[in-house]
């Protein structure tokens, strides 16, 4: 008689929603890891008071690193391993640390499932609206013709129409600026480095908004998706770590480039100048490294 | 992609009011190429014909264990540019004076071979009184690319001897969302072909590319993604140290290797090597489409005719929905006929390059073209 064995964890994926395919993993949500409790038997009681006694459940969001395919098996195996192994400890670290992450709930190493508190909000990505997404071109090879005499005014009318994106249309109700959301980013990067964790991907569609109607601040930033994060050793790793968010702002976000001065600001400030003078000095070099890059500037 | 806030925008290219013809020259890198392209509009009317009339190449091959250095390279691209030119223009069935345009290499790449075709094209450009139009090569890569699979909006992976970068169009530019921190990926598979001493012809990539088929055992080396951006270099170290291992066969020792005997082979190392580094560009490609939000991935570049890689991208698109557009080795490998598409849709734009601005430049960001031809 032969017996697969399926990790346990797995089989929650069924009953969770698929949200989003990034690139590494699927990621699902799931109302909550368990079942409520139900005390009575038979659970059909109208159990009036038990529903009030028992906690309201945590949203879960459960990221499974699918085996890719693409890869050797031998690779990806230990890839998602230590991926695995390295986001969990990551995100406790920076948790520890006081930065605003996800609470880690579940982590199946064999199953390649790490199960993270539900984060309610917008991305920064979102907030800025920024992107090639939703642009659409017209086939090249169709080239339809532009005839100037009436597309092409309305057309150009048509672009000038730019769509605020909800996260924006809130943070703006609560009087919050760019360039205040961009501060906090810095003062939340400051934070996780002085923890010591590099990032190691980040990008404006990996940090969240989420609003906090009850405390002091109106909103808090939470940094998500610490699969290549490491440890930070030297003032290298934490420039590498700045450069990369500078260039997903500059690919992602072409008009709002100069809001990044502004993160870059507060993350000095955050830091204090003593730690900030040698990742300075790093960041410059780093920026020149990328191959055949002008060299006038 | 489909239109998530759906305005569609127009392209600004007109349709041309009779045939164009461009003479592409490209001499980057070891290859030496002209080709000549011809938009002209359709019998219906709406759309643009576009026909490649000729592509001649020619390549500078070096014996095993050497690469190609400039100056022999560029003494390569002297003595056999004018072969090369007029066969592209015979094959073509055009005469000199027919061209409307002709479009050469400005840059990046090798500046020695660059200045052969610059000279070239400026020489002709007088002779004849055709305008020049200076091309970025990986523009040239691009546009070939997207003309040859008729994919609109891709996600581009730019993989050569020079380059390795991961490209996505957003208004009117090439950005670079992710790329090589020190070596390209064709630089590394070259230079490790040359330490088992490979032959470069047909090239070194692909000798490594059949050399793998045969390889078994996946040795442990670095993995180098960082964000977007990969680094090679570390890889190219390990995989050579490997040669060094105990345990290493060269080829003449391969017949002697006993059953179950624990050995590294060159086709092993040659095998770990393309599925390590393959990986990784597969991952930072992937990790693009998903920022993005785009599906379908464009190939170009002299490792795009990899066919594991082809075969490796192929399987991550199709998970996520999308196309693997990949171009055979008349196009995806440097050639003269790319500098001219590139060339002539610049041109039909109104773009000229006045002739005391057409020297060349080693380095030239893909990033750094103004795409007035794209909406």
């Amino acid at each position: 008689m032969t017996y697969e064995y399926t990790a346990p964890s797995l089989l929650l994926l069924p009953q969770s929603e698929l949200i989003k395919q990034g690139a590494e993993a699927r990621v699902y949500s799931l109302p909550s890891l368990l079942p409520t409790p139900s005390i009575y038997w038979p659970p059909t009681t109208p159990a009036s008071s038990s529903t009030s006694s028992t906690p309201a459940p945590t949203p879960v969001i459960l990221k499974h690193r699918f085996p890719k395919t693409y890869r050797h098996p031998t690779l990806d195996a230990s890839l998602t391993k230590t991926r695995l192994q390295f986001e969990a400890r990551a995100l406790a670290r920076a948790g520890r640390a006081g930065v605003t992450v996800p609470k880690v709930l579940l982590v199946d190493e064999p199953a390649g499932i790490l199960g993270i508190e539900r984060v309610e909000g917008w991305s920064v990505r979102e907030v800025l609206g920024g992107g090639a997404e939703g642009e659409v071109e017209i086939d090249h090879a169709e080239e339809v013709e532009r005839e100037v005499g009436d597309d092409g005014p309305a057309a150009a009318t048509g672009d000038e129409v730019v769509v605020e994106s909800e996260g924006l249309a809130a943070l703006t109700n609560l009087g919050v600026s760019q360039q205040d959301l961009m501060a906090h980013i810095g003062t939340e990067l400051a934070r996780l480095h002085v923890a010591g964790v590099i990032h190691g991907d980040l990008t404006t569609s990996n940090m969240m908004v989420r609003l906090t109607p009850n405390a002091a601040h109106p909103y808090e930033i939470v940094l998500i998706d610490f699969g290549l994060s490491a440890n930070g050793t030297i003032a290298e790793t934490y420039a590498v770590d700045l450069y990369v968010l500078e260039r997903a702002f500059a690919s992602t976000h072409p008009a709002s480039e100069g809001l990044y001065a502004n993160v870059l600001d507060a993350y000095a400030k955050g830091l204090g100048e003593k730690k900030w003078a040698p990742i300075e000095l790093k960041l410059k070099e780093v920026r020149m490294r990328g191959r055949k890059r002008d060299m006038s500037g | 992609m489909t239109a998530q806030n759906g305005h569609k925008k127009v392209s600004p290219l007109t349709k041309p009011a009779q045939r164009l013809l461009c003479l592409g020259i490209e001499g980057s890198a070891n290859k030496l190429g002209a080709g000549i392209i011809s938009h002209s509009p359709s019998p219906g009317g709406k759309a643009t014909l576009v026909t490649v009339l000729s592509n001649v190449r020619h390549t500078y091959i070096t014996p095993p264990g050497e690469g190609f250095l400039p100056s022999d390279t560029a003494r390569h691209h002297r003595e056999w540019v004018v072969r090369v030119i007029r066969e592209a223009v015979r094959k073509a069935g055009v005469r000199m004076s027919d061209l409307d345009v002709i479009a050469f290499t400005k840059g990046p790449g090798m500046g020695t071979p660059l200045q052969v075709g610059a000279l070239v094209a400026r020489t002709l450009s007088l002779l004849h009184n055709i305008p020049l139009v200076g091309v970025n090569h990986c523009v040239g890569h691009i546009e070939m690319g997207r003309h040859i699979t008729s994919s609109t909006n891709p996600i581009v992976l730019y993989v050569s001897g020079g380059n390795t970068q991961v490209i996505a169009y957003s208004q009117q530019r090439y950005r670079i969302f992710g790329e090589t921190l020190d070596i390209a990926i064709g630089n590394c598979l070259d230079r490790f072909a040359r330490v088992i001493q490979l032959r470069n012809d047909p090239s070194p990539g692909y000798n490594i590319e059949q050399e793998a088929k045969k390889g078994k055992r996946l040795v442990p080396l670095p993995y180098g993604t960082k964000g977007m951006d990969v680094t090679l270099a570390g890889i190219l170290t390990a995989v050579e140290g490997y040669t060094n291992d105990k345990r290493y066969r060269s080829w003449d020792k391969l017949d002697s290797i006993k059953e179950g005997e624990d050995v590294i082979t060159p086709n092993d190392l040659c095998f770990s090597l393309q599925e390590t580094t393959f990986a990784m560009l597969v991952e930072i490609t992937e990790r693009a489409m998903a920022h993005v939000g785009a599906a379908d991935v464009l190939i170009v570049g002299g490792v795009g005719c990899n066919q594991r890689l082809q075969e490796m991208m192929g399987i991550m698109a199709a998970e996520r929905g999308g196309h693997v557009y990949g171009t055979d080795d008349s196009y995806a490998i440097d050639n003269g006929i790319m500098i001219a598409q590139a060339g002539l849709l610049a041109f039909r734009m109104g773009q000229t390059t006045d002739i005391k601005k057409t020297s060349v430049t080693q380095r030239f960001r893909t990033d750094a073209v103004h795409v007035t031809w794209r909406a």
